[in-house]
């Protein structure tokens, strides 16, 4: 057996044990998010389909699968998952702009011995998929703060049934601010992480400041950060304003059907 | 009401001063980053106009089609002693451009000149790479920025966090490269200790309910890298394709079992300080809460954020590799191989952070009802 069998085999028994059929259900909702990943992947293999479409199409099932499928549809779960694909959206262009503008697609010198043998010319857009890979990435860390903030709210206009839409937000906003530095130290340590030999490999070399700064490779795991941070902080307010508009706005129609 | 607006109005200046410091430095660290060639040794030319002299459609030995650029590039230097005089340049590009690119007029490119040709009336060289610097500061200003609007005083405590911490890494990566003795994984276990202490210190203030945390943190960290290394052990590292990290010329498992601890640590903190600070939460507004309604509810609060903070570490970790992989089928690589290949590492990463978060939950359950209890016992 496989280091990665038996890693899924712990995972699988701990969900169980500490969480029990919501741990299954999210252990489940892992592997399905992980076969939508593939499938995307694979479909990016034809040039004729856009990457950045594959990617918002993507980005919408599999937040379903984790919103709706671990939790199951309400009016939490659905105000999440509209402010997750708007965040994504919003994000997706700027990031786009981004990746175009620094040259930051496709694989970096440093990575070139790895792919000697393998033809480079295989006529997919590199830069259209380097910013649906930075997107991919933060998704996880969008829908997660997507429900952490519309999960309180409505526990807050549960409570309080006379609070305004200007009050709901703002408090949406100062749940957000409370998470919003423990998410971008979660993004920064898998980074960091993920990327060790990277940075052991700069300080061997002893590059300088100004070829660290201006290399393909620490160009992109910076926008990679910059750009986890940005789509988390920008989910904050697209979740407070959509959750507040939702709430009031639903709270008001079944005042009006009779006040059930 | 009243009250609210006074207290707005004496706030002002001081507001008033923060932006105009950060407007200063913001417009001060563009102006650097776009006027900052006489600080590299490595000649810059700036991109004036091009020209596509050859374009050749091709087809690769998979069938895949793309078509090959040939580009006339003149540009100026910018900075040496030859600032000013225009270069010629040529640059080989394809459309899909997994290692080259096209560049527009504008772009700033570090260049080689050609030794032949210096004192002739034209000057010919080679492209070396692409000035991003500007780009780096403008991503890292938007995120700043950004982070301080929505985050305000909570956004300023994380850009801090994030700072001291790289600032830990890089220093303690100094360490371990310097002295030929000292464990990578020994090295990062001092890092980890650090990095939990000052960022859930210096957000969450000294008290009860972030001593928990970190006592949390770090048992669960802890354990996780022992569930890894046992596993790792047992299975001797079959499964684990370390090609990926050809280029390193230090011992691989090392490193990868240092970027585990590392990488689980910040997901690990993340669900300690969740549940620590709704069970203290709990208690303060109802201190005659029993341990067992204490306990039902961490559970509760854990299963909710379970799902999604696994979901974090898989996408964070698996969607790096997607060009890697497109690469690979496009070669024609067999799915099977394609995966184990370039995702062996990074499922495994993803896997024990997994491992980490949920092992995190009952951790942080039990040490925060142990400091509750502690808390209640005192006088």
């Amino acid at each position: 057996m496989t280091v990665q069998l038996y890693l899924a085999a712990i995972l699988f028994i701990l969900m169980i044990t500490i969480g029990g059929k919501k741990g299954a259900r999210s252990f489940v909702a892992l592997f399905l998010n992980f076969g939508v990943l593939l499938f995307t992947i694979i479909l990016m293999n034809d040039p004729n389909l856009n990457p950045i479409i594959l990617t918002l199409i993507a980005c919408t099932l599999i937040s379903c699968i984790s919103l709706f499928f671990i939790s199951e549809i309400n009016i939490k779960t659905v105000t999440a998952f509209l402010s997750t694909i708007i965040t994504t959206g919003l994000l997706l262009f700027f990031i786009l702009m981004l990746t175009d503008q620094a040259m930051i697609q496709g694989f970096s010198e440093e990575e070139t011995e790895e792919i000697g043998a393998l033809s480079l010319f295989v006529g997919v857009d590199f830069v259209k998929i380097g910013a649906s890979m930075i997107i991919m990435s933060t998704l996880g860390a969008i829908i997660d703060l997507s429900i952490s903030i519309s999960s309180p709210m409505r526990e807050i206009a549960y409570h309080n049934p006379a609070i305004s839409q200007k009050d709901l937000f703002s408090s949406g906003l100062s749940i957000g601010r409370d998470i919003l530095g423990t998410s971008t130290n979660t993004l920064f340590f898998a980074f960091f992480g993920g990327y060790m030999g990277l940075l052991i490999w700069f300080k061997d070399l002893s590059y300088t400041i100004g070829e660290i700064v201006n290399s393909k490779v620490f160009s992109s795991e910076m926008i990679f950060i910059g750009s986890a941070g940005i789509g988390v902080a920008l989910a904050i307010p697209v979740t407070s304003w959509i959750t507040a508009y939702y709430l009031v706005k639903r709270r008001s129609e079944s005042r009006d059907s009779g006040g059930r | 009401m009243f009250a609210q607006i006074t207290e707005r109005k004496s706030l002002r200046p001081k507001h008033l001063f923060i932006y105009i410091t950060l407007a200063l430095c913001v417009a001060a660290s563009l102006y650097f980053v776009y006027h900052n060639h006489g600080w590299y040794d490595r000649p810059i030319a700036e991109v004036i106009s091009t020209k596509i002299v050859e374009s050749t459609e091709m087809e690769d030995m998979n069938g895949n089609k793309d078509t090959l650029y040939s580009q006339q590039i003149v540009a100026a230097l910018k900075n040496g002693a030859q600032e000013g005089e225009t270069i010629t340049l040529t640059n080989e590009y394809s459309s899909s451009g997994a290692t080259d690119q096209e560049y527009h007029p504008g772009n700033e490119l570090f260049v080689s000149i050609d030794s032949s040709s210096t004192g002739k009336t034209e000057l010919t060289g080679s492209i070396e790479d692409v000035k991003r610097d500007t780009y780096m500061m403008i991503i890292g200003w938007v995120f700043i920025l950004l982070l301080l609007v929505v985050g305000k005083k909570q956004g300023l405590f994380s850009l801090i966090t994030l700072g001291v911490n790289a600032i830990i890494l890089s220093f303690a990566l100094d360490i371990y490269l310097n002295s030929a003795d000292i464990s990578l994984l020994v090295v990062c276990s001092i890092g980890v200790i650090l990095f939990t202490g000052i960022s859930l210190l210096l957000v969450n203030g000294f008290n009860e309910k972030t001593y928990a945390a970190v006592v949390a943190t770090l048992i669960g960290t802890f354990m996780t890298l022992l569930i890894a290394y046992v596993v790792v052990g047992f299975t001797s590292g079959n499964g684990l394709r370390y090609e990926e990290m050809q280029f390193l010329t230090r011992p691989y498992e090392m490193v990868f079992m240092a970027g585990i601890l590392v990488g689980c640590l910040g997901a690990v903190m993340d669900v300690a300080i969740t549940l620590s600070s709704s069970i203290f939460g709990l208690y303060e507004k109802n201190p005659a809460i029993s341990i067992r309604a204490l306990r039902k509810s961490g559970f509760e609060i854990g299963q909710d954020i379970m799902g999604t903070m696994t979901n974090i570490l898989f996408f964070v970790y698996i969607s790096g590799a997607i060009p890697m992989l497109i690469l690979f089928f496009k070669n024609a690589s067999p799915l099977g191989f394609t995966l184990s290949m370039n995702l062996s590492l990074e499922m495994a990463r993803a896997l024990t952070g997994g491992i980490g978060i949920v092992l995190a939950i009952p951790i942080a359950i039990y040490t925060s009802i142990f400091f509750v209890n502690r808390k209640k016992a005192r006088p």
